[in-house]
């Protein structure tokens, strides 16, 4: 047997106004990708999404989304990724841009990244906060993601890594 | 044995950056009035549909075009020959009208465009 290999793109969603991004959907961000890389890559790179191209997880309130396309054409789709410059929302235009963090070849290594990444962000923002409050919600934020529990959510998405293709 | 088995191998790499390619546009009503600069923008045109902006932008230049033959002598780079050959070949239709590129002869060197051993008559 032959395994398909993937690469997962994680990627962020930059929004001006943060409530927002409660409006994302997964099919609004399949269709913008989609448009743009037909209009980057034309006919070619569209028909290069036809197999294998997902979005896998999209996370409303941190505004994540993990994308999967096939291993040998991911270029195709990083580089169009820069060119989206909105997202249509239930109607509504938000303007946004993606941010690409990330590329792992599973969900697993994805999801490793961003427990670390999200724990580097939270030890970025303690510095910036501006009342003894707001410090204190951060600071207990740190304290909660600690090891024992990044391991835990670890192993909840074991299966995730299998159910490839 | 062994001597005689050795052999010396020879790689010869293409020292050329660019290909030429001799093109002929054919259209279904006989020949009209077509410009270089309209037979450029048509295989632009083609790019642009099949490889989109990126496929667009691909760096090639009309030699010379010869319009009671339609036909040009295109330069382009290694790298973007096969997606120019392939876009100018699913090019179907010039200002509503069916039409087909030939592509006639491609070589990396343009001296070999000079003649054409198909069309070689002996006295």
């Amino acid at each position: 047997m032959v395994r398909f290999k993937s690469r997962y793109l994680l990627c962020e969603v930059c929004v001006e106004n943060r409530s927002s991004l409660l409006l994302l959907e997964e099919k609004s961000i399949y269709l913008a990708v989609k448009a743009a890389v037909a209009r980057a890559h034309g006919d070619y790179g569209s028909a290069l999404l036809i197999v294998s191209y997902a979005v896998k997880y999209v996370n409303a309130h941190t505004g994540i989304v993990l994308i999967r396309c096939r291993k040998s054409h991911y270029r195709i789709i990083c580089s169009a990724l820069p060119f989206i410059n909105s997202l249509e929302n239930r109607g509504q235009k938000v303007p946004c841009f993606l941010n690409c963090l990330h590329v792992g070849g599973t969900i697993r290594t994805c999801q490793k990244f961003l427990v670390k990444y999200s724990t580097q962000q939270l030890h970025r923002m303690l510095p910036q906060c501006k009342n003894e409050a707001e410090r204190d919600e951060v600071r207990s934020a740190v304290l909660s993601c600690s090891l024992g529990k990044e391991r835990d959510v670890e192993e909840d998405e074991m299966e995730d890594d299998w159910e490839d293709e | 044995m062994e001597d005689l088995a050795a052999f010396e191998r020879l790689v010869c790499k293409n020292a050329s950056d660019f290909h030429y390619m001799k093109i002929c546009l054919v259209l279904e009503k006989g020949r009209r009035n077509v410009e270089a600069a309209q037979f450029k923008q048509l295989m632009i045109s083609g790019l642009r549909q099949l490889y989109g902006e990126v496929g667009a932008a691909l760096p090639f230049d009309v030699l010379k075009f010869d319009p009671s033959t339609l036909t040009g002598m295109v330069r382009v780079c290694n790298s973007s020959l096969v997606k120019l050959w392939s876009a100018i070949t699913l090019i179907g239709s010039y200002q509503n009208e069916l039409c087909a590129f030939r592509v006639t002869q491609v070589s990396p060197f343009l001296i070999a465009l000079s003649g054409n051993s198909r069309k070689l008559e002996l006295d």
